[in-house]
């Protein structure tokens, strides 16, 4: 236990989610204890004693923009809904605890939030995760709040501007120092075809890597394949980018084997890319500026309602294909090999980047960045633009 | 009232009478109903012989059966097992939960010995019993066939008649109420069958909000691998999980001596496609659809009774295993006990039965004739008879299913501290050690595994109450089937509150196993887990289990649910201070 603490701290921490100095994790096996600063530890351990669970988060975001969104959702709103996948599918909403409805009854306040719901925001505190059955999940419910939050914010700026005090500073201050130039040029990559299962299962690993590193995919999201004759070397549901040694499936073209039923839920999307193309390669992450930038829609007397998964029509970011889907049998293994066999690129609707490579990774990693650097130079453009008007 | 009928129809087959009874609205908020509810109810009787006649039967659907809700068209049928001595519940689809509601029941209850055999039907006016003379000791689809007019039927084979210990209930459209010989109580009873029908609708308290739940369930199922995955449930059923299995190198093998079959090939997911052209079938209502039967409708095998009449008995033909799943269909016998109880007996004579000899022993155990009458009893009682306990690969006398403990750590622990004995579903930790849902474990670790068990007893005992699938919990969540249930009923639940409620009914069955002499020395695995190892192979090395850490995370275990170290209860009154 105390080592999945140590580790999962550590990813908080790596993957600059949360604010050094304000982490803690408590977990309850026959004993309860919190591991971590304080007072952060004490109060994981006071909410977690209330719940039937076995791991919960309290750390303080790395960045604003979960409190921003409560001071700026109207006060007698109780939760925020953001509209990315991740959010829709899997949080549903997010509740939150305003700093003025906090006393010390707190924890008690916390816990009931939580019998309901995977995570909850507490204004000056951060975000609160908890894990139903391991720390992991904890740190991937975090991760998720962390996600959606973000490109939440990001979404509403867009559309409604800063209009709280010293927001546009705060914002400022995300934009110079917080956001890092994302590129791949230093990066080294295996060269050539990928043919050999211990090639391609290295190679896989370390490109995970590099997508996590280079923040394009947060916790569990993402995926990764690669195409050897009759085989697609597939990550795992659920596997981290990060940590895919042992969490690759093999799965036959033809179906002769369901080993692969552990696989990534987006195997068929996989499947169909490499039906319809050439490629022998595809990554998939949740880049946050290419997922706030596919929610962008100009259309006007449109009476489609579940844009992300009803939207008939192929919209584009620069080159960029968009389309809808929903994750899974859902829609998204339709929608996107038809447009993605081209560009060797696409963009789902709230959801993420898909692309491809004709051998190796190193394209469909290096796309994956220049789509992410397209929207972020995009997304600015707008925002400094509705600033100016 | 909405979800609920507040309704129990309560029949006694010595008198001949029936009436419907009010159940108290605060034992269904408190209980739910299925699993719950009926453990609930056996509060005043659980230390009645399994074969005394005032033992109740007794059949409990749930608050969301009824609506709309995926995968809950379902009831738990609720008793004391004859196999294990144990309280003892099996949930199970099909139509008939459906058409109990329908009938305006969230409970039948049936207690008494009729003096001949006889047909209950139930509908809305109540309940009539028929003679059944005709029908007795006519197979299961004989007496579905003849029923069937009149509605949903729950029937018993031959084994239930002739009080075979793991004979089951089968619901006429092929689902089971399996495992702990329910069927030996019914046929006690000289019930025969059971015919519902009805016509009332349920109503939903919030239709907007149940449907936004619903579509919440749906998008995530479409989002599981497992479920709608192209080689998941929906498209394989069960059988999906014998290239896994193999794969993992935890497929009882030759009685639990090894833990991987090489001819398995043969009987696995895609073998089954390409030699049966499965089509779906399931339960009422369900999106997943994953049982999965010829076109002709003759139900194929799931995974465990695949993988018991194959790996376990050293049987690669699969004709002859979809036979041997027939058969014990038609004669109401549990596939999995069966199967386990002969493997046993196999390893007992230094022979396994082939495949063309299983058909003539299953008869021969349906009827309690020749070693019939010896494996009629179950592995446990049928080793110690032939003075070789130690064969029997059972826990508190249920034989264990398909999945080798000695390849997931928490499987070891959940086996024995199921309150039904050794069952794979009452924690399910397949779903993380193995199928990486709702995220994955490391099997081959005790680490947390106590806490997690308990968690997962909890969540599936209120899943078992609702009465949701357990494969819907390989996608969605109980967030969203907390939803779905405040939407039915207009009563407020959230997961938390849910996974109380599983505490809750998770105690109350300990705590009858407690009166009835059940202590740490039942929650034991058979010894071979911990002295032999596995089939090591392909880089996966398969340790026997390590005894003193097992102890620790049963011992854990008790702590975590307030029990002494002897795995009682040190407070007598628990009982008294529940709903």
């Amino acid at each position: 236990m105390r080592e999945q603490i140590a580790r999962y701290s550590a990813k908080l921490l790596a993957d600059r989610s949360a604010s050094p100095g304000r982490i803690a994790i408590a977990v309850q096996d026959d004993l309860l204890f919190g591991v971590g600063d304080e007072p952060e530890a004490k109060l994981a351990e006071q909410i977690l004693a209330k719940l039937n669970a076995l791991a919960l988060v309290v750390a303080h975001p790395s960045l604003p923009f979960a409190d921003l969104l409560i001071r700026r959702s109207p006060p007698t709103c109780r939760q925020i809904v953001p509209n990315d996948t991740e959010n829709r599918t899997f949080l549903h909403d997010i509740p939150f605890i305003r700093e003025e409805e906090q006393d010390d009854t707190l924890a008690e306040q916390i816990a009931t939030l939580l019998g309901g719901r995977k995570g909850v925001i507490v204004e000056g505190i951060g975000l609160i995760a908890v894990g139903a059955i391991t720390v992991e999940q904890a740190y991937i419910n975090y991760s998720s709040l962390f996600h959606s939050t973000f490109v939440k914010y990001l979404q509403d700026l867009l559309v409604q501007g800063f209009f709280l005090p010293r927001e546009e500073e705060t914002f400022g201050a995300f934009r110079r120092h917080w956001l890092l130039p994302l590129t791949g040029g230093d990066l080294a990559f295996r060269p050539g075809k990928l043919e050999q299962r211990e090639a391609i299962l290295d190679e896989m690993a370390r490109v995970g890597r590099y997508t996590v590193e280079r923040g394009l995919v947060d916790s569990f999201f993402g995926n990764i394949s690669c195409r050897s004759g009759n085989l697609i070397y597939i990550s795992q549901t659920g596997a981290s980018l990060d940590a895919l040694p042992g969490c690759i499936d093999p799965v036959p073209f033809d179906n002769s084997s369901t080993t692969g039923i552990t696989a990534s839920s987006e195997l068929l999307a996989h499947r169909r890319i490499y039906e319809s193309g050439e490629a022998t390669t595809i990554l998939h992450g949740h880049p946050r500026f290419a997922v706030v930038m596919s929610m962008l829609c100009e259309e006007s007397d449109c009476r489609v309602a579940d844009c992300w998964k009803e939207c008939p029509k192929v919209r584009y970011l620069g080159d960029t294909p968009v389309v809808a889907g929903e994750i899974g049998a859902g829609g998204l293994a339709k929608k996107v090999p038809p447009v993605i066999a081209g560009p060797g690129k696409a963009i789902v609707y709230g959801h993420g980047v898909f692309t491809t490579g004709g051998e190796g990774f190193q394209e469909p990693l290096l796309r994956m960045i220049e789509v992410e650097n397209w929207c972020r130079d995009e997304y600015f453009r707008r925002l400094d633009l509705h600033g100016e008007r | 009232m909405t979800g609920w009928t507040g309704r129990m129809l309560s029949v006694n087959l010595t008198t001949g009478k029936s009436s419907i009874d009010e159940i108290p609205e605060k034992l269904l908020h408190a209980y739910l109903g299925g699993r719950g509810l009926g453990v609930r109810l056996m509060r005043e009787s659980h230390r009645l012989d399994p074969f005394d006649p005032a033992l109740p039967l007794i059949f409990s659907v749930g608050p969301l059966c009824g609506t709309p809700a995926p995968t809950a068209a379902r009831l738990s049928v609720v008793s004391r097992s004859p196999l294990t001595g144990t309280i003892y519940d099996c949930s199970a689809g099909g139509r008939f939960a459906w058409r109990l509601k329908s009938a305006g029941y969230d409970v039948l209850r049936i207690v008494g010995r009729s003096p001949t055999p006889v047909t209950l039907v139930v509908g809305d006016s109540g309940a009539e019993l028929f003679a059944a003379d005709h029908l007795w000791g006519k197979r299961v689809s004989i007496t579905v066939a003849a029923l069937k007019k009149g509605g949903s039927v729950a029937a018993i084979g031959p084994a239930g008649e002739n009080g075979v210990l793991f004979a089951n209930i089968m619901m006429g459209e092929g689902n089971s109420v399996g495992r702990g010989g329910l069927g030996a109580i019914m046929g006690d009873k000289r019930l025969k069958a059971i015919v519902v029908n009805g016509s009332r609708t349920s109503i939903i308290a919030h239709p907007e909000r149940f449907q936004t739940a619903r579509a919440d369930v749906m998008r995530l199922f479409r989002a599981s691998p497992v479920i709608f995955g192209e080689l998941g449930l929906a498209e394989y059923g069960t059988p999906a999980l014998v290239d896994l299995m193999k794969q993992r190198r935890m497929a009882p093998t030759n009685n639990f001596q090894g833990t991987w079959f090489a001819e398995s090939d043969n009987y696995s997911g895609p073998a089954m496609r390409r030699e049966c052209a499965p089509v779906k079938d399931g339960c009422h209502g369900c999106p997943i659809q994953c049982k999965k039967s010829t076109p002709q409708g003759e139900h194929l095998p799931e995974y465990e009774s695949v993988s018991h009449f194959g790996a376990l008995n050293g049987i690669a033909d699969l004709s002859a295993i979809v036979r041997a799943n027939t058969l014990c269909n038609e004669l109401g016998m549990d596939t999995v006990s069966a199967a386990a109880t002969v493997a046993a007996w196999g390893e007992a004579r230094g022979k396994f039965s082939q495949a063309d000899e299983m058909s003539g022993i299953l008869e021969r155990i349906a009827q309690r004739q020749g070693v019939g009458e010896l494996l009629a009893q179950g592995s446990r009682r049928a080793m110690e008879e032939l003075d070789r306990p130690e064969l029997s690969m059972s826990v508190k006398s249920l034989e264990l299913p398909a999945y080798d403990p000695r390849g997931a750590y928490g499987m070891a622990l959940a086996y024995c501290t199921s309150n039904r004995g050794g069952c794979h579903l009452r924690a399910y930790p397949i779903s993380h050690e193995v199928l990486r849902k709702p995220v994955a474990t490391d099997r081959f670790s005790f680490s947390g595994k106590a806490r997690i068990i308990a968690i997962a007893e909890d969540t599936n005992a209120a899943v078992d109450s609702l009465i949701a699938c357990k494969f819907s919990f390989l996608g969605a969540t109980l967030e969203e089937y907390a939803e779905l249930l405040a939407a039915a009923t207009g009563v407020e639940y959230t997961p938390q509150g849910l996974k109380e409620i599983g505490n809750r009914i998770c105690l109350t069955e300990r705590f009858y196993n407690c009166a009835n002499g059940f202590s740490v020395s039942h929650d034991r695995l058979p010894d071979r887990f911990f002295t032999e190892a596995g089939s090591s192979g392909d880089g996966i090395l398969i340790p026997p289990l390590d005894r003193e850490r097992f102890d620790q995370e049963l011992q854990k275990y008790y702590r975590i649910r307030g029990l002494t170290t002897e795995g009682t209860f040190g407070d007598s009154g628990f009982l008294e201070r529940q709903p």
